[in-house]
């Protein structure tokens, strides 16, 4: 990490009442950073649907072969916001067993030009981080670690 | 925790359609509380179904998957679902999800 970045670290339950909080902090960095505000929105939105996944994983996808026993300790997500001179990165992790990446990957499509019957909303989550962001990186190791770029382009400073 | 802007659901039925209106932030942690609202709106069959979206603030993936099933369940019985009075930061996001075309044409091929 050189000099001009700066990061702020976030920990939260991994549960969906707390995407909000993260939302909000969001918000208030990239305010701060002079992005404007509709790129703003669109980072809300990417950032959200980041954390949803770290829920979801938390909770709702059991990996094959484990136990349905509650965690020892409840589960967390953790959120490192690097304000950089000239972007903003998000990574939103969490500790829950990895993900077929790959696979989500590849099925990361809009609904566009589909029947209402073949229609389905799995992969919407991605597909809007991937148009909404500049740059979207997924690792699944030890847990998934999502991360967001967002390039700051100031107006007035520009060549 | 202070939500920003709380959820909030209202439904007023009259001849022939019953409306629902949903403010705040419809998200992840909504669904449940969303989905349990509109499944018996569904199954109402005699009326149109719409959705107003006038007063909402912002929706996910998560949000949107509950319009896509809902759209699906009164698709199946020949019923309408609209969605109307949709702010432009959420019509950005249905047009790039691709959920516009099903929501301006109703009950398209089966």
């Amino acid at each position: 990490m050189n000099m001009n970045e700066e990061l702020i670290h976030l920990e939260v339950p991994a549960t969906a009442e707390y995407v909000d909080l993260v939302r909000i902090t969001l918000y208030g960095i990239a305010a701060k950073m002079g992005f404007m505000f509709e790129e703003i929105e669109d980072m809300k939105v990417a950032v959200s649907e980041a954390c949803n996944n770290a829920v979801l994983h938390a909770y709702g996808n059991p990996p094959v072969g484990t136990t349905a026993d509650a965690p020892s300790q409840p589960p967390r997500m953790e959120v490192r916001f690097f304000k950089k001179e000239d972007a903003l990165s998000i990574v939103v992790k969490d500790n829950g067993k990895s993900f077929d990446a790959q696979h989500v990957e590849s099925a990361a499509s809009p609904l566009e030009g589909k029947s209402i019957n073949e229609i389905n909303a799995g992969g919407l989550g991605l597909y809007l981080m991937q148009a909404l962001m500049d740059q979207v990186e997924v690792h699944s190791e030890a847990g998934t670690e999502v991360i967001l770029t967002k390039r700051l382009v100031r107006s007035e400073e520009n060549v | 925790m202070k939500q920003p802007e709380k959820f909030q659901l209202r439904t007023e039925t009259n001849e022939g359609r019953c409306v629902v209106y949903v403010s705040g932030e419809f998200d992840l942690e909504v669904a449940s509380q969303m989905r349990a609202a509109m499944a018996p709106l569904v199954e109402l069959t005699d009326r149109d179904l719409v959705l107003n979206l006038r007063d909402l603030k912002y929706i996910d993936s998560t949000g949107i998957g509950i319009l896509v099933s809902v759209l699906k369940a009164r698709n199946a019985k020949q019923a309408s679902f609209t969605i109307e009075a949709i702010p432009p930061n959420i019509r950005k996001l249905f047009d790039m999800t691709g959920i516009t075309q099903f929501l301006t044409k109703q009950n398209q091929e089966t």
